[in-house]
Parts: C-alpha cells; structure tokens; sequence
C-alpha cells in the first residue's frame, strides 16, 4: 500500500483541471490507437473525401464559381465545413463513448464533451493546415488574403460545432428516437450551408431563408477570405455566427446543468 | 461516516418512467464499520452502492459522504475496452489528483493485478476475471476510507479470491468496506453490519447474521 498526504484535500478546479486532462490524454489515445495506423487514416479520411469530391466537380467540368476556381472554392468550403461537423458529430457522441466513465464521480457528462471538442479543434486545425500546404503545393490558390479572418471564421465555425453538439447530445440523451430526426437535420444543415452547392444566385425569398443559417455565414465568409475578389452572398455577418454559437453553448450548458443527473443514469 | 438520507430512486424506461426502486431508505454507516448488503435480484443493491458511490444521483433525498469513497468496483464497470490496462490505470490515477507518482501507482496496480503482458492489450480481450483482477488493483492503489465492492470479487480465480480477502482484511484497520455478495460465508468475514433491502425499503441490522437471518425468512415466505 502506497500512503500519500491527504491533509489538503483538492478544490473542485483543481479535480475539474485533473479530469479534463485526463479526458483529453484519454480521448487522444483512443483516436489515435484505434488500430496500427490509426493517425495516418485520421488525416486520410477527410482528404480522400475532399479529393473524390474534387474529382467529380472537375468532371462536369464547373470551372468557376463567383470568380473562384472551382478547386479553391469547394476546397475552402469542405474544410470550413469540417470544423463544424467534426467537432458538432464528436461532440454529440461523446455521452454514449464515455458512458463507462460515470462510474467515477470525479467525472462529469459534460466534461467529456467539452474535451472531445478541445482534442477535435486541434485535430481540424491539422487537418486544415495539411489540406492548406498540399492544395498549394498542387496549384491550387489556398492561401488566404485575410488570415486572421479565416482564424476568426474557424474558432467560430469550431464555438458552433461545441454549442450544436453540446444541445444535440442532451437531446439524444433524453428523448428517443431523437437521433434520427437529429440525422436530417444535419443533412439539411449540410446543404443549406453552401459547402457543395453555390446558393449566391438562389431566388429571394428563400435566399433569406437560408441564411439563417449561421454556418453559411461561416463558410462564405470563409471564402471571401481567402479571395476578396469572391462574389459571395450578401448579406453575411460573421457575428451572427458567433452570436448563434454563444446562444447554443450557453443554452447546452444550461441543459446539462438542468439535466445532469439524468444523463448519469444513461 | 456516510449518511444516506431519505433517498427515492428510479429509472426512466422506454415507456416512460419505472417503478420505484428505492422509496425513503435512510441509515447512517457509522465509521470504520464495514457493512454488507443482502436482497433479492433486483431489490436494489447496486442501484444503492451506487448512490453511496455518487455514479448516480437519487431521485430524491441525498447522500452525504464525510470520507473518502471509491468508485463501485465490479462488472468491469468504469474500464474503456479499447484502451489497454495500462491506459486505463493512468487515467484512473490523472482523475485521482495523481500525475506526480503516476509511474508508482501504475507499477503498484501493475503489480496488484498480476495479468502479465495483458496489461498492455486493449481491455476488451480480457476475461471477466482478469478485469476484476484490474479493478480490484486500481481501487487498492489509492487509500479510501470506504470500499464499494459490488461483487468485486465474484469472477476472480482462487488465488485471487484468496489475494482480494488478505487485501480486505488488512484494510479493515484504517478503512471500511460496503458490499453486495451472494456469498454468504464472505459477507460473514468482512461485514460487522448488514442492510436487508426488501421491496425498496432498507433495513438495517447492527449484525450480519440478522441481516442474513432476515432475508432468509423473506424467501422462505
């Protein structure tokens, strides 16, 4: 038997700080053990995703897109793209992932969400910067105008997966069959966010319609970006974005305080 | 001491929510008095250890714990199966507080659990046995006041059953233990105290063998 000092016994930060490095070590590990070369399909995924949609842009040959080749158009959008969803679907699962680790009541449901989503925004970054090299490195025009703008759209796009994936996941957790319905609502979120189809010449009303959409703010600002020269959208504010995202995570948290114990029980 | 008062308890099931599995038990474990829990499948054992424990939280009423409480040890619970034992030792450890003697205290569970080069495969692969093996290492490498053990011992081999009760026995003179066990003749040797759970109402007896004797009577019924 090992004895230790228990005289100070922790604060509440303090097993909090502990949890949540701990978490974001254990998550990291499972990622990246979850087979031989596990880390190398991590990074192939997505890229051979975006290479297959590439492909099949540039065979029914659409060349431009509101003055943007069509390769730095979709590209820029796959990745903003990619910094909601990962982290909205990482996020969203993370309950069902960690049920096993309820058991230690150091160890909070929302815990786990907030370091899957720490651990998936630093996995995009990567992701998002070897996309960036290769694209360039092959010709296409990646590098932005505005760097600090696409920093500034990422974190967004990144604050909207946590807070999307924060209310989902409680969601999920209490209401049944709540899944499916959360499935077409990401389709729909997918398409109505301009990462694959130009929305810029959409008839009114419904091109007002869509953008109530905050990742569509994210995605075209993304790409005006990067060129200034872009025929976006108008009508795009980035603080909409953020302000939908500060809504979301506030509201998730709310609901994972309210709900707390019932998601212990799940 | 751990005082446990007025807690409710139930589920939500697929059809909405289920029937009481605790109504209004109350009873304080006083210190040092290792307590064992007796009942029916179902009465409610684990679903009690496990409030004890704080996994879960009653529906309502409240536990209070004024010591140091382990998790509930027991069913493999609390190990993620893709990661190795190794793995899960050191996140144990990192939620714990303990990232300064990490190296220590995964020897020591290393140690402890004597599954060999197992402890370095994914916990998935391991029988219900070298889990318990694991667990029980895990839980013995940090010092608590108070033991949960849900039938922690129940899957292990002999000579672990024999290793868990020297390991018990020398606890019981700084810590106590709470337990759920079928087997009688170890609920005997560990517990002074037993909780006879019934229909969701706990009853506690000063003496095992009462609480034993009690739960002997209700099936004969």
């Amino acid at each position: 038997m090992i004895n230790y000092d228990y005289a100070h016994p922790r604060t509440s930060l303090s097993i909090t700080l502990s949890v949540w490095y701990a978490l974001f070590l254990r998550e990291a590990v499972t990622r990246l053990s979850a087979g031989r070369i596990a880390w190398v399909w991590l990074l192939a995924e997505p890229i051979i995703s975006m290479g297959v949609m590439l492909f099949v842009f540039t065979v029914i040959r659409m060349r431009v897109v509101g003055g943007m080749t069509t390769e730095t158009w979709l590209l820029i959008g796959l990745v903003s793209y990619l910094m909601f969803s990962r982290t909205a679907a990482q996020v969203q699962g993370a309950l069902n992932a960690n049920k096993a680790l309820f058991v230690y009541r150091q160890v909070k449901p929302v815990d786990t969400l907030l370091m899957r989503a720490a651990l998936e925004g630093v996995m995009s970054v990567l992701i998002a910067i070897v996309i960036g090299i290769g694209g360039t490195f092959f010709g296409v025009e990646l590098i932005p105008e505005e760097p600090l703008t696409v920093v500034i759209v990422f974190l967004g796009l990144w604050l909207m997966g946590l807070g999307y994936g924060l209310v989902t996941s409680v969601a999920a957790g209490l209401i049944p069959k709540v899944g499916i319905v959360l499935g077409i609502v990401s389709k729909v979120l997918h398409l109505s966010s301009g990462v694959i189809l130009p929305l810029a010449h959409i008839p009114q009303p419904y091109r007002n319609w869509l953008l109530f959409n905050p990742v569509l703010h994210g995605i075209e600002s993304a790409r005006l970006a990067v060129s200034p020269t872009y025929v976006a959208m108008s009508g795009l504010d980035i603080s909409y974005l953020y302000k939908c995202a500060a809504v979301a995570i506030f509201f998730g948290l709310a609901l994972h305080r309210r709900f707390a114990n019932k998601l212990l029980a799940l | 001491m751990i005082i446990v008062d007025n807690i409710h308890k139930r589920y939500k099931t697929n059809h909405g929510l289920g029937k009481w599995v605790l109504q209004g038990v109350s009873f304080v474990i006083p210190p040092k008095v290792s307590v064992g829990l007796v009942g029916r499948n179902g009465a409610g054992k684990s679903t009690l250890l496990r409030l004890i424990g704080g996994t879960d939280q009653p529906t309502r009423g409240h536990v209070e714990r004024l010591c140091r409480v382990s998790w509930p040890m027991g069913f493999g619970g609390g190990l993620q199966g893709s990661l190795t034992g190794r793995q899960n030792a050191k996140f144990v450890c990192r939620i714990h507080g303990h990232e300064e003697d990490i190296e220590d205290r995964v020897a020591y569970i290393e140690d402890y659990a004597e599954i060999g080069a197992a402890f370095d495969e994914p916990v998935k692969t391991y029988s219900s046995g070298m889990k318990s093996r694991l667990q029980f290492g895990l839980s013995l490498a940090f010092d608590f006041d108070v033991y949960i053990s849900d039938e922690a011992t129940a899957s292990g081999d002999a000579a672990f059953k024999q290793k868990a009760s020297a390991a018990f026995k020398s606890l019981i003179d700084r810590s106590s233990i709470i337990m759920v066990s079928h087997g009688e003749s170890t609920l005997r040797e560990f517990c002074t105290a037993g909780i006879f759970l019934d229909n969701g109402k706990a009853h506690w007896f000063d003496d095992i063998n009462d609480a034993l004797n009690a739960y002997k009577e209700s099936r004969q019924k």
